[in-house]
Order: structure tokens, then sequence, then C-alpha cells
């Protein structure tokens, strides 16, 4: 059996136009890049026919060949001495990584250098990079800026459904839905041509969004698309405990599919039973009376009460919340209830964020994870992994810790004291960046790969300029679980290596052997996971050029793939949905007299991320040149505040100031910044640095703040785009 | 181990005992419910009554726990408290090392006549504070055409509603002058009372039950303290409740109206403690369920000595559920003397619509607040006053429904938008540039896309630009405007 083949996936043919995926979000819109012989930009940026955009691109991808020729871009690589950094050759530049890797690890242990990756970074980088940290370094502290992203829905459908895949269905499914309800996710924004898959739903009236913002996706509810709910900033888990009892208290559930596919279903019952609907109203400021629809709307849409089918979808609104993790399984309990996983045409999935957020995990980015979703903590899957990698597993490290423990580490008595740093932006995109700049400052050595000279890489001692997606071969695992092709279309400028290559040559210096051809690393990849969750091992580049549709798991003795998960059971060991009860303890940095202003932090259309790439790309930053604070006509007034006013926002970790937006899509006890600008502009400046006990994820979405007028007149603002 | 005896299985005692055994592996934990059945939702029971909630989906009680021992249909009779043992109705003794007294309350009968016989209340006749009364009343309803309901308070309005909602024809005897009136002012009663009047129902202020008439041994009419006699099937009496204190009498604990405990929800004996309805702390009782569940919470923290816990927030929100009638209080509301220098209060009257809006504000806090009529200002409310965040300069805003997070923005006309305007969130593409994409030869939406971008993002926006390109005028001679290229738009700003 083979997977139905997608003919505009085909590899391209030599010299012509290259069929590749947008180096941004984790839909991985299709683009075609032309080579253009003569003008400012290497190539031409179309959009191409996909089921995740379906033609569709937003203006970052549309703009994304701005970031290959940025002025700044980074093309031979720096080392810092007497306190500059300054070009050098790669062979300084390595010899020096290594020869002051190997001292600090003589000195204080394998422990003592720490690796931080990126959801950017493809499958191949991801998985060569966690061999690198654990077979050559030997260091448990690895992690990546995906614990910022996925770490609460991946933690909550782990315990819940015993495998984490973001989607676990082709995205095109949505469109048959009665109902869509999205919990904390903005795509209008952050992924624009998946709202064309909401089409369905909002001709039935039923999408239903659940944002403290009037967020442009809270927007497409209008006119009877469906219903918005704006909760008051860290209670989205209470709207999902009252949705889940009014299913209980009207006799909604799916009874025959909880008696069959879930254990765990009395405690959870017993559990919603404190929240009906007046009493969340209380927490959560939405009205009863709107739970109640909300909760009639699902229920209608599912298939249990004879409707086309209805999806629950979380985003990192509800999930990068210090209650992240019980927040996702509240949802995951809620479309249990009502029988939506595994059943075609309805389900539930978290919309991943990064490109390869999904695949970064899987293969090796997390601190607790080896390839294949392996843990490396378990004894069997030590073995798999190193007799892969022809080590003992005895020498294979443990667990780490997750991403903002091991900042706090950094540079601490025991903690590391050098840091390598991939395809991130910590001094921007961390939470309480203020505590995390000093962190880094802690360090005997940092070291920063990149393609443009980043906040971090400008702390860094040593910078490696690297390829990025237009000129690097590599796969990419969106956000439905599909493995996609990303395609070189013209090398990389100057003296910038690819990935591969550096960590081949660090690692040759230590005395390893590493891989630097993408395709026999998928192959190593694909071995390594065999057998394992994620498991990749009948996948090959010669199946997706060839324009295979391939869905993890996709195991050499089933060839075909898993476009949809669940069907006849859950990844448990009995095939249940373990459900779990949960209770809301609200934020932990909730609102007072002092601070009486939730802060919800978020992104802009036209930017991704900390900004690194976009930043560069003039059109995006005249679409959007500068935060700004969106703020409430009512509350604006008691600032004496205008639209365009400077307004500074402090929190218990720090201050700035920006320009307000005077809007009445955001609560009058909130305020929203956007976190794609850097340094005094820097959004994480005030967010809190409190995680969520599971998964590790930080607290960025809510924290408490106070506002007032800046008591300097408005000045112009840098745009920050290098000369 | 600490050996745990929790008296009482309902909302505060269960999720006590739940939340003891998970916080403090030491506790081990036995309950004594007096009801035949395990912990359930007692909040929900006018639910029933009302037919929006089955009553068997109303269970509070978690899973089993090894170190927790439920007893139901076991009432406790006796409390030995030098030999600290608890002896029940089974002869069972139970020794404890802390004994938490959650008894909660009883309702209260008023001294009406022919209500009660020797067996109890006569059929026909309910009150409404356990399970077995909600069931009681719903099947005494299915036969049945005319309610009296005496107590408007919250419960009694709920039931109410309830009952009209079944199709029965209802009377509210309310002994106080306005409806609920620990929540409504006058004027908030008015339009209470006229709200209930749209639903069905009829309500009496300042009456009385007298009396009920009894026909071969069942309720046939109630007759008022004015002495009309109104027929009724059912009577139904929710005129508050008395806290549960006969055990902690027995004992020897000291009582007022409840069992007296000091902040730390202690009785005068330190190693029994009392929470919820039952106990009558310093600050007094709500009658909330919200008050016992922090008073749970409270205990856990401290007999598990996981950490001291400061100060009890205590919520005084009140919320009716009742289909059609919307109604939420907190804080200064009800009868207050609203020439108080410390407050101001402004109000919306609309009887007309059923909605009264009263806010009282203190410095810039939110002191109290009543609504009728809108729920979502309602829910506004709510949530402003528990944080207790700013009021904003002019608290007349919160009175209005626009701030809970705004309504849809009017959308514009194609023909309306200006040249500035954006069309194309996703590309930044602005009604100027799709006119002008058409002015110089773009006969249809997918040429304008190719030119500009627009609706090649979300899609969204295709509608706009179709119609855009068919009201955009072109000019007579199309070459004659060829010096202007369609180029993607880079609009500055959304002004």
């Amino acid at each position: 059996m083979t997977a139905p083949h997608d003919r505009r996936e085909v590899g391209p043919p030599a010299g012509g136009p290259t069929a590749t995926h947008c180096p941004y979000c984790a839909l991985q819109c299709a683009q075609t890049l032309t080579p253009r012989a003569s003008g400012p930009l290497p190539v031409e940026v179309t959009a191409r026919d996909f089921p995740t955009n379906r033609g569709g691109m937003c203006q970052k991808g549309w703009s994304a060949a701005e970031v290959l020729a940025a002025p700044d871009r980074l093309t031979t690589p720096l080392v810092r001495r007497d306190g500059v950094l300054g070009p050098a050759t790669w062979e300084e530049a390595l010899d020096l990584v290594h020869a002051r890797l190997a001292a600090v690890q003589a000195e204080h242990g394998h422990d003592a250098v720490a690796v931080f990756g990126g959801g950017g970074l493809t499958n191949e980088k991801a998985y060569t990079l966690g061999k690198f940290a654990r077979v050559v370094l030997r260091t448990p502290y690895i992690d990546y800026n995906g614990r910022f992203c996925m770490s609460s829905a991946a933690a909550a459908a782990n315990r819940t459904l015993g495998v984490d895949r973001g989607l676990a269905f082709p995205l095109a499914d949505l469109g048959g839905a009665g109902a869509v309800l999205l919990v904390g996710s903005n795509p209008a924004e952050t992924m624009p041509p998946l709202v064309q898959h909401l089409a369905g739903a909002r001709s039935r009236g039923g999408l239903l969004v659940v944002d403290p913002r009037r967020s442009a996706t809270a927007g497409l509810t209008a006119d009877g698309a469906g219903l918005h709910l704006a909760p008051v900033p860290g209670t989205d888990l209470v709207v999902l405990l009252a949705l889940l009892h009014v299913l209980v208290d009207e006799g909604l559930t799916d009874t025959a599919y909880l008696a069959e596919r879930a254990s765990g279903w009395d405690e959870v019952r017993a559990s919603v039973s404190r929240w009906w609907p007046e009493r969340a109203e209380q927490v959560c400021g939405v009205p009863a009376p709107a739970l109640r629809r909300t909760a009639r709307l699902l229920a209608a849409a599912a298939p249990a009460h004879g409707g086309p089918g209805a999806y629950v979808l979380t985003g990192r609104g509800m999930e990068q919340s210090t209650q992240g993790t019980d927040t996702v399984s509240a949802a995951i309990a809620l479309a249990v209830a009502l029988g939506l996983p595994g059943r075609p045409g309805s389900g539930y999935g978290p919309l991943t964020g990064q490109g390869n957020g999904q695949g970064g995990r899987e293969h090796g980015l997390k601190s607790d994870q080896l390839p294949g979703y392996r843990l490396v903590a378990d004894p069997d899957a030590r073995r798999h992994v190193a007799a892969v990698w022809g080590v003992d597993p005895a020498d294979l490290p443990g667990p780490g810790v997750p991403a903002v423990e091991l900042l706090r580490r950094l540079g601490t008595e025991g903690g590391p004291r050098a840091l390598l740093v991939h395809g991130a932006n910590l001094a921007v995109s961390a939470p309480h960046v203020g505590a995390v700049r000093a962190a880094l400052g802690r360090l005997d050595l940092l070291v920063v790969s990149d393609v443009v000279p980043s906040e971090t890489a400008r702390l860094a001692d040593v910078v490696l300029p690297v390829a990025q997606w237009a000129e690097e071969e590599g796969t990419m695992t969106t956000l439905e679980g599909r493995v996609v092709r990303r395609r070189r279309a013209v090398p990389p400028p100057g003296d910038a290596r690819d990935e591969l290559w550096v960590l081949r040559e660090l690692a040759r210096r230590f005395g390893h052997d590493l891989g630097d051809d993408p395709r026999a690393v998928f192959d190593e990849l694909a071995r390594a996971s065999t057998g394992g969750k994620a498991d990749y091992s009948g996948m090959s580049y010669d199946r997706l050029d060839a324009g295979e549709a391939l869905y993890w798991p996709c195991p050499a003795d089933r060839p075909e793939g898993t476009p949809r998960l669940f069907a006849d059971g859950f990844a448990t060991p009995d095939g249940r949905a373990r459900l779990v009860a949960v209770d809301h303890r609200g934020p932990s940095d909730d609102v007072t007299p002092e601070r009486p202003v939730h802060l919800v932090t978020g992104r802009v259309l036209h930017h991704y991320q900390s900004g690194a790439q976009t930043r560069r790309v003039a059109e995006l930053v005249d679409a959007a040149p500068e935060p700004l604070a969106e703020l409430s006509p009512l509350l604006a007034a008691d600032l004496g505040v205008a639209d365009g006013d400077r307004v500074r926002i402090t929190s218990r970790r720090g201050a700035l100031e920006v320009r307000a937006r005077v809007t009445d899509t955001v609560r009058p006890d909130t305020v929203f910044l956007p976190f794609h600008w850097a340094d005094a502009h820097s959004a994480n400046l005030l967010t809190t640095d409190a995680t969520d006990p599971v998964s590790g994820m930080p607290e960025f979405k809510v924290c408490a703040v106070s506002l007032a007028r800046a008591a300097l007149p408005a000045v112009p603002v840098p745009h920050e785009v290098p000369a | 181990m600490t050996r745990v005896v929790v008296v009482g299985h309902g909302m505060v005692g269960s999720r006590l005992a739940e939340d003891l055994v998970a916080a403090d592996p030491a506790a081990e934990v036995t309950v004594l419910g007096r009801e035949p059945v395990p912990a359930y939702n007692r909040v929900l029971l006018s639910g029933v009554v009302a037919g929006t909630t089955a009553p068997d989906l109303l269970a509070l009680a978690g899973p089993p726990h090894p170190r927790l021992r439920v007893l139901t249909g076991v009432a406790a009779t006796d409390v030995d408290r030098a030999g600290r043992l608890v002896t029940d109705d089974r002869g069972g003794h139970h020794p404890y090392d802390r004994l938490v007294l959650a008894t909660g309350s009883a309702a209260r009968v008023p001294a009406i006549q022919g209500v009660a016989d020797d067996r109890g209340l006569v059929p026909g006749v309910f009150v409404l504070k356990d399970l077995a009364d909600a069931t009681g009343i719903v099947a005494a309803a299915a036969g049945a055409r005319r309610a009296v309901v005496l107590g408007a308070g919250v419960l009694g309005v709920e039931v109410a509603t309830g009952l009209a909602a079944r199709g029965l024809a209802v009377r509210v005897v309310h002994l106080g002058e306005r409806l609920m009136d620990r929540q409504l002012g006058w004027e908030a009663s008015q339009v209470a009372v006229a709200s209930l009047r749209r639903l069905g129902i009829a309500a009496h202020t300042g009456a009385s039950v007298a009396g009920v008439v009894t026909h071969r041994g069942r309720l046939s009419a109630v007759r008022f303290s004015d002495g009309l006699e109104a027929a009724a099937d059912l009577f139904v009496m929710c005129t508050g409740t008395v806290p549960e204190t006969v055990l902690a009498r027995r004992a020897g604990l000291a009582c007022d109206r409840g069992v007296l405990v000091g902040e730390d929800l202690a009785t005068d004996d330190p190693h029994v403690f009392a929470v919820g309805d039952c106990a009558q702390p310093p600050a007094g009782a709500t009658g909330l369920v919200a008050q016992g569940w922090e008073q749970a919470r409270h205990l856990v923290a401290m007999l598990s000595a996981r950490d001291s816990v400061a100060g009890m927030p205590t919520h005084d929100v009140v919320r009716v559920k009742a289909s059609g009638l919307s109604v939420v209080s907190m804080g200064v509301s009800g009868d207050f003397d609203r020439e108080d220098p410390r407050y101001r209060v402004l109000s919306l009257k609309d009887p007309e619509r059923g909605r009264f809006v009263e806010v009282v504000v203190a410095g810039s806090r939110l002191a109290g607040a009543t609504c009728l009529g809108d729920a979502e200002v309602g829910a506004t409310l709510s949530a402003l006053y528990t944080r207790a965040t700013t009021v904003p300069d002019d608290p007349a805003m919160l009175m209005v429904r626009a701030l809970a997070g705004g309504g849809a923005a009017p959308a514009r006309e194609p023909a309306d938008l200006a040249d500035a305007d954006r069309v194309c969130t996703c590309n930044s593409v602005s009604a100027g540039a799709v006119r002008a994409a058409v002015r110089s030869g773009c006969a249809s939406a997918a040429e304008v896309s190719a030119a500009t971008r627009a609706s090649t993002g979300c899609g969204d926006c295709r509608s706009v630009v179709e119609a855009l390109v068919a009201t955009t005028a072109i000019p007579a001679d199309p070459t004659a405007d060829h010096e202007e290229p369609p180029v993607p738009d880079l609009v500055r700003s959304e002004s």
C-alpha cells in the first residue's frame, strides 16, 4: 500500500523552479522558488497549491526572500576579541569553540555545557543537534524553544491520548465540521490561510472562539458565523470546565463513546460539577447563557447527536500558562465527552506554532526525549537509540531540565557555563527576559549559530553563520503530522554553512563522526525512530520527492502512514483515553490593586516570533513598524491616553514604554502587547518565568501590570532595521 | 498518620476530605454522611426542580482513595471530646486526632398552621434542601397546576421560575417588601416583580402565609395572612436555613447561630473545626458555597501544614440561576444607605426591558453592584468585583454592554471604503491599491489578487475585492492610466 500522491510535492527538475515550503509557521504553506538572474533578491517566491494553504500565503511568506538578502546577513564566522565581535575563519572559530568547550568540560564536567535548539530547525538538524549534545558533549542539558510553544499541549496529549502529534487528522477535515471551538488561538493572524478551512463551520454558525480579545479570528464569528467568548485572561480553564458541566447537566455527552473509549470520566464528571455556569461566570466573566449556548452548539455538531462533526482546537493563548497542561487536559476531556477524537470528521488538536515545533521534539531537542518520541528515562529507548548511534546506553546522559530551568541554571553554581544556541533568539523570546540576559552574561562561553545578528547573537562570544530555508535540504513535520520536504533553491551567501556541516566539524574535533548529508541523516533518523511513537522508518526522501503524502507513524511495515490517528483506539496501554480531572488555580501573577491590569502577549500578522527574520523585511516593518499596546477606550480614558500616545507598562519584573493603540477589541481590564520586538521594546521584559509544573511551559500569556501615560513626549521610534 | 473525622458529606465536607487526602500523605480521613447518597451538588437542586438538571448528574464525589473512607447514610450522634471519639447512629465509633464539622444547614420551616403533622410535612408541602426534597417536588409537580412558593430569596425565585417553566401557575409570597431583599433595593425589586410577571409568576410582597388547607390529608389551598385563600397543589417553603448545630451543642461546643469558629476555623476546642454552613466565623457566614469551599481550602492547607494561607478572600456574588431571569448582585447592594458619602451610586432603570443596573463605587473600586436583565453586564461586573480591579473614571461605562469585549465592528460597504482602508489584512493591501489595480486593467478578482496579493492569505476579503472590482470606475482610456502600475500596497498604519 502507498500513501496518496500529491503531484505538486514532487521533487523539482534540476535548474528549474524549486518546490518547497515557507520558512515560518507550522502550516508550512507550499511555495515555489524561482531563481532570479538579477535584482536584489536571489529568488522569487510564489504560493503553491497544497492541502494546508490551498494556494494562499500571508505577507510573511510572500516577502520571505528578503530574509535571504538581509543587509546584515551573517556571511562569515565572528569571534569576540577584546570585547568586540570580528570576522574569523571557520577553522579559527571552530577550533576556538572546541578548545573552550573542552576546557569547560575538563574543569567542570560534561554537564557544564548546554545546548538550546529551535522549533524552526529541520528534522535533520534537530536530530543531529540532539545527537551532538548526547553523544559528543554527553550533556543532559538540551532543550529548545518549542518548550515555549507546544509543551503544555504535548504533555496533556501524552498523558491523556498517549501520543502527541499536533493535529491527529489532516487540516482539510475541518471543512465538513458543524462546529469548531478555538481556544486561545488566533489563526487569522498567526496562520491566515488556515482560515479557509473554517469556512464550513462559519457557514453553519459554528465557529466558536474563546479569546480575551476580539482577535481577527474572533471577528470571524460575526454575522451569525458563530460565537466569541471573551474570558478574563488566565481563566480559559474555567470556560472549559463550565462547558463540560453543561454537557453533563444537559445530558449531551456521548455516553456510549465514554463507556467504550475513555477512563476517568467519573472523576472528571464529579470535578466539573463544581463549575456550574453561574459560578464560572464570576471567575471567567463569560455570561452563563453564552457558556450554555456554546456547549449546545458544540454538542449539536457532534456525531452522537447526528451533527456533521465538531473539533476542539487549542492554541498558545491557553497553553502558555502555569495551568496550561491542565487546561489542555480539560479541552481534551471536552472533546472526548462529545465523542470526537478518532471519529471521522471530528477531533481534538492543538495548532502547532513553529515551522518544525513538532519534529523538533519528536527527534531529540526536548530535555527528556530521544528520537522517535522516545523517553530518555526509558531503558529500552536508550538501548535502541544507543545502538543506532553506536554508543553504550550507559553513556547516554539522563533527562535534562526544561528550558526555563535550564536558562535559570546558566552560570550558577553547578550549572552550565557554556551554551550553544541554534535557531533561537533567547534574548527576545524567553520569559522574564531581563533575567535571561543576565544569565547569558554569566556564561564563560556563548556560541550562537544564526543567519542574522539576532539580539542573542550580538551577546555571543562566537557567532557561526548558517544556511536557512531556501538554502538547505531537509524535512519539516507540519502541524498535521505530515512530513514535507524543504529544498534548496540557492546556495548560502558568503561563508555561511549548513548547520549539519557545522555540527559535523565540531564533532570531528571531539573525535566523533557525524554525518552532514541531509538524506543520509534522515535515513538514520528514520532508523532511530523505528518502533518509537513518532515512527518515520517507512519514510524516505525518495518517497517524499515522489509526492507521497506521509503522516507519522509511518513504520516500515505500514508504509502508507497514518493521516488519522485514534480510529481504533488511543495510544495508551488499554487503548482508552485517560481523562484527568483538573481544577482552576488561576494565574501565578494575578492582578492586584497595585497592578490592576492583565497583560496578554501575542503575535501580529506581519511578524514572526522574536522578529529576527521579519524585522528585516521592509514591507513587514512598514506594515507593523513597532509594538503597539492595545487597550480599550475605557482604560485609555482613565489613563488620559489617546491613540498613538506612549504608555509605560510595569510588571513586577520590568517596565517598558510603547505607543498605545486604542481599540474596543480588548477587554477594559486587559492590555495586549505583541512580543516580536527587542531590547527596550521586548514584551518579555514584563512576562513571568513561572512555569507549568507538568510541562515546564512559562506563563507568557498573563501577568499583572500597571499602566501610566509615559512622562516624556512622543519620540520617533527607530525601526530597528539594520542600515 | 493523622486521623481526621469529617461529619457531613455535603459540598464542603466532601471537598475538604478529598483535598485533604490529596494534600497530606499522613491524613487518614473518615467522612460520615447522613444522607443515603454520596455528596452531590446542592446548589443545582433548583435546576432539578426546573427540569434543566438531571438528578443523577449532580454527583460531586471523586474517585475512591485508599486513605479516604466515606460512610453514607450514617449520622454522627455524639462526640466525646475528652476521648476524641465520634459515635454514629449505627453504633460505630470513630476515633480522631482532628474533627471537622461540616454538617451544613437545615431548611427553616416557619410556624404555619397545617404544614406539618406528626409524620412531617403534609403531602404537597415541601422545603428544598436535599435531593429527596427536589425529586419530591418534581414528582408532585407532574400532576399539579398551581403552586405557591413562600419566600422570594434567591432559592424561592429559582424554584418559582423553575415551576413556571414546568407550566404551573405560580405565586410567590414574600414577607419582605422587596423581592430578594438581601440582594435587591426598591427599584431593582420592582423590575424583578415585573420580570417575574412576564414569566407568568405573580409576586406578593409584604405578605405571608397563615396556614394551609388540606383535603383528604393532601394540600388543597394556601391561606394568606390577609385571609384570602388560593387553591394550590404544591406549596414550597423557601424561607432560609438554620445552621445544623445539634451535634456541636450536644458536644458542648460554643455556638451562637452557628458553631463559633475563629479565623483559623477552630472551635473553642483546638481539635475540632467547623466549615461551611454550620460554621459561624468572625466575619459572619454568607450562606454561599464559595465561602465554604474557601474555608475547606484554607483548612486543608493548615491541617496538611503545607503552608499558611493568609486571609480568605470571600466573594459574596449572588447569581440567580433561573431561565428567563438574570439577576446578579454583589457587595453593597439591597437596602443600603444610598446617601452614604463613601459611595458613589449610579443606576440605570429600564423596566420595559426588565433591565436594572446599579453600581456602587468606593474610591476606584467597585464596592457593590446589582444587575437585572443583562447577563453580559452582570458577568463583567462580577469579574471586575471579584478581582477588585479599577473602575473607570466614569462608572456609567460599566452599565452598558459594549464593555464586555465589544460588539462586532460595523461592516462597511465596499463602496464606502476609503482608499487608505485595509482590505486584505494578510497582505496589507488597501482599497486604494485594489482600485488602482482595476484601473490599470485587472478585470477580475483573480487578476487583482495576482497583481496585489489581495485575498491570497486567508481569502476572507475575496468578496470585498470582487465588489471593488465591480464598483471601481474604469477610465475611458485604459492606456491613459498606465503610469501607476499595481504594486503590493504598503499601508503605514491603520488610520
